[in-house]
């Protein structure tokens, strides 16, 4: 028998709550849901969901509450669906840990590509902290962690030191978008606060090592005012 | 709070210098000149100088009191001591004072016709923007009921090709809808009085990509390509509203092109400012249209021609509100060799 993946979804508004579970049963999901954060709250531990789609507006509490304190003792993907578009509301969720933001209205197919890449995650354990080793590939980039060299097209990029350490973070989290702030607290440490201004031009230098057109870039995406994602590993 | 401290230090500096410059003026023409009638007639025109150029009656007032009492001071025989039963004193500090009043009062009233005029300026973009908006969400939405009962009233008479058109066009048209509503939470994002963005410096790739992205997902056939300068260009702007630009531009570029299959997105370094171009190969733009393209006022025109029912209206003029309010500029024109360039372009500093 095929075990499906549980998807909780914590959602208030009936008619969107219709449309996830139609989509996601027809892809072979198992479906919950649960209208309210209190429901959401006592369906997350006692039955134990794979993923969680969680919207900000809910009746009776901010859904951030709820990802704050799933996050004090569980690392379940969390995705967050909602109609808040100003890009603070994105980097609040992102840094509270959510695993991903998806702001309504959004298309089919991008939704399931968000909730397989999050479930993929969790299983590969890419989320563990720890030391990197090994390889990163996707297209002609590759990242080698042991060596702290990352090549293109089989050429090594020559990045700084910063450089690399920017790279290699964002391999660690390929396809989730990680802010601006955690980035620079992870390469210049806390008490470079609020500088952009040096990430941007380090980005900056990066792209013109791995891509062809920076302004075209096929690894390293910007999420305006929120941070920057890398692709997927192949 | 601040403000009115400017306000004040700039009054202040405004009056002292015109006065200093009046009495430089008499002491200079005292030398070549024995009589001293001029004297009172520069300290006037000086009264009349600083109701003009401070705000309020105040300053004229004050005024027109130092120049009675320094004229006597310093340019009326005793020199340099105060002499107030001199005759004519009276006259001259009277008519100081009657200056100093009335030109205030005009220039208190010329401010507030100005504020009126803008006030009924912004009125009116509002007005335009309302009546735009409510026309394009009106167009979709009739059709997506129309499509959706279509199916629902006639389900088993329609084949699944029927349905799945019908269907395809409500999704068009709610792209549509959403289309609109994204431009109208970038111009909240403006604030009331225009000039309350957030800015931050960003680098110009990286907007354009983010654009980019954006636009391929819509029109994955249409040919893309950037044109950057070598260097590293950083701007300061608030990037999700730039952004929304730069889809605005690339969506009618595609929308309002009439067969445009190849699009490029040019950035330059023009002395104190980035330009950002883009340039299509479509039709152009008609150039009757050329003049009042940003002014949002395209709607009751396309109304009356029915040329078309999606227009450039509110994505123009938002795209207009956006960079005014970077204290940027924009340009439209058809390019020599066919297709339009639609052009922006924000301050470096």
């Amino acid at each position: 028998m095929e075990i499906k993946d549980r998807i909780l979804v914590v959602e208030d508004d009936r008619r969107i709550c219709n449309f996830f579970k139609t989509v996601l049963e027809a892809n072979h999901y198992d479906v919950l849901l649960a209208h309210t954060g209190s429901e959401a709250y006592s369906m997350i531990t006692s039955q134990c969901p794979d993923v969680v789609l969680l919207d900000l507006g809910l009746p009776d509490m901010d859904g951030l509450h709820i990802l704050k304190s799933v996050r004090e003792w569980s690392s379940m993907p969390v995705l967050v669906v909602s109609a808040r578009t100003h890009e603070k509301d994105k980097v609040e969720a992102l840094d509270l840990g959510a695993d991903d933001y998806i702001t309504k209205p959004f298309g089919t197919s991008e939704l399931l590509a968000r909730i397989r890449t999050a479930i993929r995650h969790t299983r590969t354990g890419l989320n563990q902290s720890g030391q990197q080793t090994g390889l990163f590939s996707s297209g002609g980039l590759l990242i080698d962690y042991d060596k702290h060299r990352v090549f293109v097209d089989g050429v090594d990029a020559n990045l700084t030191q910063n450089e690399y350490k920017i790279v290699s973070l964002l391999g660690k989290y390929a396809g989730k978008v990680i802010t601006y702030d955690t980035i620079i607290r992870e390469i210049w440490g806390p008490n470079m606060k609020n500088d952009n201004r040096i990430l941007r031009v380090n980005m900056a230098n990066i792209r013109r090592k791995i891509e062809k057109n920076p302004a075209q870039p096929q690894y390293i995406f910007t999420e305006v005012g929120v941070g920057y994602r890398i692709v997927e590993p192949d | 709070m601040p403000k009115m401290k400017y306000l004040f230090i700039k009054n202040l500096l405004t009056t002292t210098a015109i006065l200093a410059c009046a009495t430089t003026l008499c002491l200079i023409l005292n030398r070549f000149s024995p009589s001293d009638t001029h004297v009172p007639l520069v300290f006037v025109l000086a009264v009349l100088f600083v109701s003009r150029f401070t705000d309020g009656y105040v300053y004229g007032i004050v005024s027109s009191m130092v120049a009675v009492a320094g004229v006597n001071y310093v340019f009326t025989y005793p020199y340099f001591e105060l002499n107030f039963t001199l005759t004519g004193y009276s006259i001259t500090f009277g008519v100081m004072l009657a200056v100093a009043c009335s030109v205030s009062a005009m220039t208190t009233r010329i401010k507030k016709q100005e504020e009126v005029w803008l006030e009924a300026e912004k009125e009116k973009m509002r007005g335009n923007l309302l009546r735009a908006v409510s026309h394009d969400i009106r167009t979709p939405l009739t059709s997506i009921v129309a499509s959706a009962s279509g199916i629902i009233e006639n389900y088993d008479m329609l084949t699944s090709e029927n349905r799945l058109e019908l269907v395809k066009d409500i999704r068009a048209e709610a792209q549509w809808l959403i289309r609109i509503v994204e431009n109208l939470l970038s111009i909240t994002r403006i604030g009331e009085d225009g000039a309350r963005i957030d800015k931050q410096e960003e680098l110009a790739e990286e907007i354009i990509s983010s654009a980019v992205v954006k636009f391929k997902k819509r029109f994955p056939e249409i040919r893309l390509s950037v044109k950057l300068p070598q260097e590293v260009v950083l701007v300061p702007m608030d990037g999700i509203l730039i952004e929304q630009v730069l889809v605005n531009l690339l969506e009618n570029a595609v929308l309002h092109g009439h067969g445009t299959t190849e699009i490029t997105i040019i950035v330059e370094n023009v002395g104190e400012t980035v330009s950002f171009a883009v340039e299509d190969n479509g039709q152009g733009i008609r150039e009757s249209l050329l003049p009042r393209l940003f002014e949002g006022t395209l709607q009751s025109e396309s109304e009356r021609t029915s040329d078309s029912k999606r227009n450039m209206g509110i994505g123009l003029s938002v795209c207009m509100s956006i960079v005014r309010a970077h204290k940027g500029n924009m340009a439209a024109e058809n390019r020599k060799t066919g297709g339009a360039r639609v052009s922006f372009w924000l301050p470096k500093e």
